[in-house]
């Protein structure tokens, strides 16, 4: 019944597994448990803070950059369309100035108009040719490369555009030329009054490409001239040739410089401005930002902090989790060790205190009795023969013998309880051995048991009390013998275990003990020993690791199912009896 | 030679005067007192050679006795009887295990051993 209910609850035990304590392996488990939410805890405050660091400054580094780099488009485009206006506005002034200087007559002149032009083409360079055209719309003089004279423009954009303000300076154009050009043109009245002569110069678009060249950089690849339809006016280096088409967003507002951007394989940055008085807009194709080597090289060094940090935080973590957890473990342990022993210490000393007041209240009926029959027995000799005197003769002898059993019970109870005569006298252990070996050998053999000793010759006496030692050993083997059963060996050895120390082993091939035997043997009424023929007290083991401790020595079990037992009996050669030669 | 005058002093009334009878069988002068308190009275009217003390009765303890007896009564022998002999504990800054004990059950012999060695030594 007490069995199955055991067997119950250690069942439930199992199920608890994890929440409770019980047995080794849901410890284990439990700390295991441990390690690991140690470990995901410092992995986080790790990870985490270093992480969200790295993010940070890169987030602000790139922000740093991206503003470095629209602050440079801005200039580059501010000082592309500043160089264009300027190129512009002093040609202009240049063709405003000569229309002042000579009459129509005077230009409509070849030779004057050659003079003219070379010396503007001296002081600018881009301008194609030069050209006069009267009121009537029809070219009167030209010079340059293309013979164009007595052309007509009346219908031309450019001429209607310059009549009407004056001043012009067209988008680039064909023309009759066939060459993509644009013109500055200046109308000019009459003396007579009678309507506009127009000075006109035409500029070779794709001269401009040299206010351009400058403006090139590791991140300024292409800069080129829409007008307002998204028309190329020069050639570009990505988006084609003149009069192709760029998809343009948005017409900058005068004065100012537009981003715009655009995400592809490598992010792309534009930057457009509006050049006053023309119809143009500039445009600035920057790819990449301008610290795109620091850049880079601050990605890997964040990446290769990061990573570095990240192997460091877990090797850490690895490690100082299973530190913790390795010490809470081993600190678990001493306490249960500490816990188990003082329960046994406890136990011990709680069963003494039962046993010696049963002792004591036993030993006066006892002595009563004890007394009664003795007194019998001595009226009984005083008295004369009759018929049953040596019947009751024999009962009183028994009675007696009945007492002095109890008494020896009693005695031992008592013993168990309290520190029993101890005198320390120097003793040869290995003369200990053999008195109690005279006893037992006979026993043994009974068994088919043999003993056999190796004890070592020379070893030094030991401070002890003899009678005891005597139990320690009679107590020992005699559980050895008893264990074996039938046909084995004990073996005892005798040894220095270190200059202070004596040890004695005391081996035997029995069925040896599980470990849960092991943890009780020591109990007071732990007995294994249940059949008929040896019913054990439960009381000679812890009797005997009683008096070990109270002559100062050691005892320890080693055993396993099926491999035998050893006893270790370790001994204090000088004594002071109080169990702490160990210590 | 005298007879030997023992008092037997335990709350015990069938031990003691058991005890007494048998010693009074082998020719010793015995006397019995089962009230702690009548002790020193008696003691001190009979003054006996030796006194068989028990040390655990109700109301006054034999280490009192026994206190009065080694200051009131120098001379008179002292054999503790006893069912457990704590030897520890002291008596008048002497431990107990000086004393002559007997453990109980008594075994006679060892008593009358214990008794005649007293008496030798003190004649």
């Amino acid at each position: 019944m007490t069995g199955s209910w055991r067997r119950f609850f250690k069942k439930i035990g199992g199920v608890l597994c994890g929440i409770t304590s019980n047995g080794a392996f849901c410890a284990k488990g439990r700390y295991q448990v441990l390690q690991r939410r140690l470990l995901v805890i410092l992995l986080l405050i790790g990870i985490l803070p270093l992480s969200v660091m790295a993010s940070l400054s890169f987030i602000q580094y790139r922000a740093l950059l991206r503003e470095e780099t629209n602050s440079n488009a801005r200039m580059s485009a501010e000082s592309a369309r500043q160089t264009i206006e300027a190129y512009l506005q002093k040609l202009t002034s240049a063709i405003q100035i000569l229309s002042e200087a000579y009459t129509f007559q005077e230009l409509a002149d070849p030779e004057q108009l050659e003079q003219v032009f070379a010396k503007l083409n001296q002081d600018f360079f881009g301008v194609v040719d030069l050209s006069v055209i009267g009121p009537d719309g029809v070219q009167q003089g030209y010079s340059g490369p293309f013979n164009l004279v007595g052309k007509n423009y009346r219908n031309s954009e450019w001429y209607t555009r310059t009549l009407a303000r004056k001043m012009y300076i067209s988008e680039v154009f064909m023309g009759y030329r066939h060459v993509p050009h644009f013109v500055i043109a200046v109308g000019k009245k009459m003396p007579e009054g009678q309507g506009h002569w127009v000075l006109r110069a035409s500029i070779d678009t794709e001269k401009l490409d040299r206010f351009m060249a400058p403006i090139y950089s590791e991140v300024v690849t292409d800069v080129f001239l829409v007008n307002k339809n998204g028309e190329l006016q020069n050639s570009s280096r990505h988006y084609g040739k003149v009069n192709d088409h760029f998809p343009l967003p948005d017409i900058p507002p005068m004065r100012s410089i537009r981003l715009e951007e655009k995400d592809g394989k490598e992010s792309t940055l534009f930057a457009f401005g509006h050049v006053e008085h023309t119809p143009w807009i500039v445009v600035l194709e920057l790819r990449g930002y301008s610290g795109k080597v620091s850049w880079d090289a601050f990605k890997r060094q964040v990446l290769w902090l990061f990573c570095v940090g990240i192997t460091l935080v877990i090797i850490l973590a690895f490690r100082v989790a299973r530190h913790v957890a390795m010490t809470v473990r081993s600190a678990d342990d001493e306490r249960n060790a500490i816990l188990a022993q003082t329960e046994h210490t406890n136990k011990l000393a709680s069963v003494g205190r039962l046993a010696a007041g049963v002792a004591h209240e036993i030993n006066n009926p006892l002595a009563i009795i004890n007394e009664k029959a003795g007194l019998m027995k001595d009226l009984l000799e005083v008295t004369d023969q009759f018929v049953y005197k040596e019947k009751f003769l024999q009962q009183l002898t028994s009675l007696q013998g009945a007492v002095d059993r109890s008494r020896t019970i009693t005695h031992r109870l008592l013993g168990f309880a309290r520190r029993m005569d101890v005198k320390f006298e120097p003793v040869q252990i290995n003369d200990v051995i053999h008195e109690v070996l005279g006893f037992l050998t006979k026993e043994a053999s009974y068994h088919n048991i043999e003993i056999t000793h190796d004890l070592q010759a020379d070893l030094p006496p030991i401070k002890s009390d003899r009678g005891q030692l005597q139990q320690i050993f009679l107590n020992i083997i005699n559980n050895g013998i008893d264990a074996v059963g039938k046909d084995g060996d004990i073996k005892i050895s005798s040894f220095l275990m270190n200059p202070q120390h004596l040890q004695v082993d005391i081996v035997d091939n029995g069925p040896g003990m599980s470990t849960e035997v092991l943890s009780k043997i020591f109990e007071p009424f732990f007995t294994t020993k249940h059949n008929n023929e040896v019913q054990g007290t439960g009381l000679g083991l812890s009797i005997t690791y009683g008096l070990v401790k109270k002559l100062g020595g050691e005892i320890f079990v080693d055993s396993a199912v099926g491999s035998g037992s050893t006893f270790t009996l370790v001994f204090p050669i000088i004594a002071d009896g109080r169990g702490d030669a160990l210590q | 030679m005298k007879k030997t005058t023992v008092m037997i002093v335990d709350d015990e009334a069938d031990f003691a005067s058991t005890l007494a009878e048998r010693l009074c069988l082998r020719g010793y002068d015995t006397h019995v007192v089962t009230a702690p308190a009548d002790a020193l009275p008696m003691l001190a009217e009979i003054k006996p050679d030796i006194l068989l003390l028990d040390l655990r009765m109700p109301g006054i303890s034999g280490h009192e006795i026994l206190l009065d007896v080694r200051q009131l009564f120098p001379e008179i022998k002292v054999i503790l009887m006893t069912g457990d002999l704590d030897r520890e504990q002291t008596v008048d800054g002497v431990t107990l295990e000086s004393f002559q004990y007997v453990i109980k059950p008594v075994e006679i012999k060892e008593l009358m051993g214990k008794m005649d060695a007293l008496r030798e030594s003190h004649d």
